[in-house]
């Protein structure tokens, strides 16, 4: 693993890239641990102070360090999108892979549920959600939301790569070997399925981060916790762009924006990387006379 | 009398297919019906080209479709009512079967000796990974490789030969009786192809295993069948002992097949001769 | 003595000692494959210096198993090279190229003016050459049109009459691909490679995916094609039986070199070569059931190929001199050439 990790680096210029862009982000996540200010006080600092060297990325008007309370905000909303990513891919794994290999009734039921999932307007929902549970939202109980309802859309693409992977001989091979169902999934299958479950995750991630970015800006999260949303909802709040205190809005947009190219130049890389195709080229299979 | 070893009574399979204007009915094999015998080991083959149906009969055999009609039952017991894991264990202790394409057979991401020692462990009574390595380099030696050519290595790095001959020894590892080899050596080169063929008959010899092999090439099926059948979609158009029916054939179909067949004659035997003296000096494989 | 299953009695045989032109000449070809991959490099030697020509009005067939390289050696005779695949050295001259230049030098404006219409290929799967979604007679318009002076009246004569050639149904033109058998869409992708009347076809495992009975068919097709038209042809497949049925001349490749040639009744009838001569004995014939030996060992690496004679891990016969040296084709009688030591001098 260690020596992929290495090699990527020093051959992929994508990876290395994109590395550098998460890596930075992440830093600056880190950072919130060492934070000077607590994220929930206000009036801290004096308000609306451009970027200057004492405030790098400027004040907010509710009289906040920019720079410090975007530490927590990306922490939270970089925990969000893991979060989201991580539940929902073990559901669409196990449910696209169940429902593929096993076919038959099992497949029928579980790409019922599937595709009644996929037609669920998910905003309306989650503004929904939010009004049910307005106290009580965390960006926890979002998180668990939205997992729940982003696994569909990647179970069926899992599934047609299950239904390939069924036909191919060496699934035949492992069951006559003695594998059951669960061994065959995990141990053949998996391999051949992971590189479209890291491009579901950048994408994951994105669409997630993107979609809490869209509700919080609209009012419809916890806004205590901050999160990137939040700032550019307190930002609209206080009409920023209009008063002159673009460093409000600018930086948490810019922020965000590095990590969404950052996770999609990973996966990009990652994704070459671990295709079965391009291992099998590597190991000297394949190509050739 | 003892149950037969493989009775395949009437069976027919159709795969329907649902066209604008209702359902089409495709049977793909019809009215299909032998027997082989447990006391007496033998290769049965079934000859057809594509289309004939003669894979979808093996997929039959080894339990990956079911019939549509008629019953196929192994040592008396019906195959589609094996259901549960301990009646497909039993089944697959039994049946072992044999692919096409020797590159697909094993996982290519994996190192092939994975597939022998989980045999040995599931099927074979290997109690632990020193017994299962036991096992595995006895079975490897049967078909002419050794454990320490195959252990850690990647499909990738042998052979279409040595990967074939490693999946023979794979599927000796379950002690099956009946070997289903769907064209086991036509994706294989032909400088390696009697090696494999000739291991077919040790194993019926000396293992006493009965062997199904379906292939289209008349001139191996002539070379180890005790038994042959011939398939043209999906019907048995002729069927008896090997030698009899490919010398002669009777049905119009069997005819035009021997027809076809390219023979590369051009002189006397005295070819055939001279090379065997010459690569009797080699290592028998 | 020849049995008449084996040789249909219109094959014409090249005399001996009668001078032919050449219309391939290649001349010590090497074509390696060269990758890079996260700083490892590999080499592997698909061709390596191979020589022969293919003489007007015949058919030559290549034989080669599995890395043979006779696949590679298509690609190099075809212009049709993309890295990682390199030509390192040697040349292939057709004599149809302008000033009888190398391929490999020509421009690309010259190499597709000859495309078509001086050089055509047959290949393995006719689906990778017919549109699918398109009827048949659109896919001749595709190809041949542009070297015909465009479609019209006279591009359809001339489609037509070119079927009646081939005796294929000209009503096959208005069907799609895949209501054809698979036989009759390579035949149709054997009248789409010959329309224009090249001077020189590459078959490429043209019956491999066929029924047998349907092969014999294309088969026929394909001698009386080369026949009428009086081009020449590169039939390149492992199957022997195919090469005995329609090759003048038949080449035997091994580990990226040729270790035999000869007129193909020579080839069968006295083999020279111990791998030629194993590759025919073990050869299964209905009516024998004489036992028969697989050769031994495995086919060789080509990114690390055995020194000296690669055949020689595997071969009866194989003495030191095999080991250190690599033994070239040295004639071994009219028109026949082996490369083997034990034939031409000794292995000592």
């Amino acid at each position: 693993m260690l020596t992929t990790l290495r090699d990527l680096l020093r051959y992929n210029i994508e990876f290395r890239i994109g590395a550098i862009l998460v890596g930075m982000v992440a830093v600056i996540a880190a950072l919130s641990f060492v934070s000077p200010y607590s994220p929930i006080d206000t009036f801290v600092v004096p308000p609306d102070l451009p970027p200057t060297l004492a405030h790098p990325f400027g004040t907010t008007s509710r009289g906040q360090d920019v720079f410090w309370h975007l530490t927590f905000a990306i922490r939270n909303t970089l925990a969000f999108g893991i979060v989201v990513a991580a539940i929902s891919r073990i559901l669409s794994l196990a449910i696209g892979l169940l429902s593929g290999y096993k076919g038959g009734w099992v497949d029928r039921v579980l790409m019922s549920i599937n595709d009644t999932f996929i037609v669920i307007p998910l905003f309306p929902i989650l503004v929904l959600f939010y009004f049910v549970l307005r106290d009580h939202m965390s960006w926890f109980a979002l998180a668990m939301i939205m997992a729940l309802l982003g696994w569909a859309y990647d179970a069926r693409l899992i599934r047609s790569l299950a239904l390939s992977l069924k036909a191919r001989e060496f699934t035949h091979t492992g069951v006559f070997s003695g594998m059951s169902t669960r061994e065959v999934l995990v141990r053949e299958h998996l391999p051949y399925v992971m590189p479209i479950v890291f491009a579901t995750t950048m994408n994951n991630m994105n669409w997630s981060i993107g979609l809490e970015v869209t509700l919080s800006v609209l009012g419809f999260t916890d806004i205590n916790s901050p999160t990137i949303g939040g700032m550019i909802y307190w930002a609209n709040q206080h009409t920023a762009l209009v008063a002159g205190v673009w460093w409000w809005i600018a930086f948490p947009v810019v922020v965000i924006i590095l990590l969404f190219i950052g996770l999609f130049l990973l996966a990009v890389s990652m994704n070459e990387h671990i295709d079965p195709r391009s291992r099998l080229r590597r190991l000297g299979a394949g190509g050739g006379p | 009398m003892m149950a037969p070893l493989l009775g395949l009574s009437h069976v027919s399979k159709i795969f329907g297919a649902t066209g604008p204007l209702g359902r089409r009915r495709v049977p793909a094999v019809s009215d299909v019906s032998f027997a082989l015998q447990a006391e007496a080991p033998e290769i049965f083959t079934i000859v057809g080209q594509s289309g004939s149906g003669k894979t979808t009969l093996a997929r039959m055999i080894l339990g990956m479709e079911a019939p549509s009609e008629g019953s196929i039952r192994l040592a008396g017991n019906d195959i589609g009512h094996a259901r549960g894991a301990r009646a497909r264990r039993l089944f697959m202790a039994t049946v072992q079967p044999i692919f096409q394409n020797p590159f697909e057979a094993f996982n290519p991401l994996r190192q092939l000796d994975y597939y022998l020692f989980l045999t040995a462990r599931r099927f074979g009574q290997a109690r632990d990974q020193r017994q299962a390595q036991t096992s595995a380099d006895v079975a490897l030696r049967q078909v002419g490789l050794s454990l320490p050519e195959v252990a850690g290595r990647y499909p990738h790095e042998l052979s279409g030969g040595q990967l074939q001959r490693a999946a023979i020894a794979r599927a000796l590892l379950a002690k099956p009786k009946l070997i289903v080899a769907d064209e086991p050596v036509s994706m294989v080169d032909a400088s390696l192809r009697m090696s494999i063929v000739n291991l077919f008959k040790t194993l019926r010899d000396e293992l006493g295993i009965s062997l199904i092999y379906i292939t289209h090439d008349l001139a191996t099926a002539y070379y180890i069948s005790d038994r042959i059948l011939i398939m043209h979609e999906g019907v048995v158009v002729e069927s008896g002992d090997a030698r009899t029916v490919l010398a002669d054939p009777q049905h119009p179909y069997s005819r035009q097949l021997k027809d076809a067949v390219l023979v590369p004659d051009f002189a006397g035997t005295s070819v055939v001769h001279d090379t065997m003296e010459m690569s009797g000096t080699q290592r028998p494989l | 003595m020849m049995t008449a299953a084996a040789l249909p009695s219109d094959k014409k045989c090249v005399a001996s000692g009668q001078p032919a032109t050449a219309v391939l000449q290649v001349k010590g070809l090497k074509a390696y494959y060269r990758t890079r991959h996260f700083g490892v490099e590999r080499e592997v030697r698909a061709v390596d210096g191979v020589t022969f020509e293919v003489r007007s009005n015949e058919i030559y067939g290549l034989a080669g198993e599995s890395s043979s390289g006779k696949s590679t050696l298509i690609k190099a005779i075809a212009a049709a090279m993309r890295p990682p695949l390199e030509i390192v050295g040697g040349t292939v001259a057709f004599a149809f190229v302008p000033g009888g230049k190398d391929l490999h030098q020509a421009t690309s404006a010259e190499v597709a003016a000859i495309r078509w219409r001086k050089l055509s290929y047959i290949m393995q799967g006719s689906m990778s050459v017919l549109n699918p979604v398109r009827r048949v007679r659109r896919s001749f318009e595709d190809f041949a049109a542009p070297h015909l002076g465009g479609t019209g009246a006279s591009f359809e004569a001339r489609v037509r009459e070119h079927f009646a050639l081939v005796r294929l149904d000209p009503n096959v033109l208005d069907a799609y691909p895949h209501e054809l058998s698979g036989g009759m869409r390579q035949r149709v992708t054997i009248a789409l490679a010959t329309i224009c009347r090249p001077d020189f076809v590459i078959a490429d495992e043209p019956t491999t995916a066929l029924d047998v009975v349907v092969q014999k068919d294309v088969l026929g097709m394909i001698r009386n094609i080369q026949r009428e038209m009086g081009s020449s042809l590169l039939l390149v497949t492992h199957d022997l039986g195919v090469h005995a049925y329609v090759t003048d001349r038949l080449a035997i490749m091994y580990a990226g070199r040729l270790v035999e040639e000869a007129r193909t009744p020579q080839v069968f009838a006295s083999p020279q070569h111990p791998y030629t001569r194993h590759l025919i004995a073990s050869l299964p014939r209905i009516g024998d059931a004489a036992p028969r030996a697989g050769l031994a060992g495995a086919p060789p690496n080509l990114a690390s190929p055995p020194s000296g004679c690669r055949f020689h891990p595997r071969c009866p016969l194989a003495g030191d001199r095999c080991r250190r040296e690599t033994p070239s084709m040295t004639v071994f009688a009219p028109d026949h050439r082996v490369a083997c030591f034990a034939v031409s001098g000794g292995t000592a």
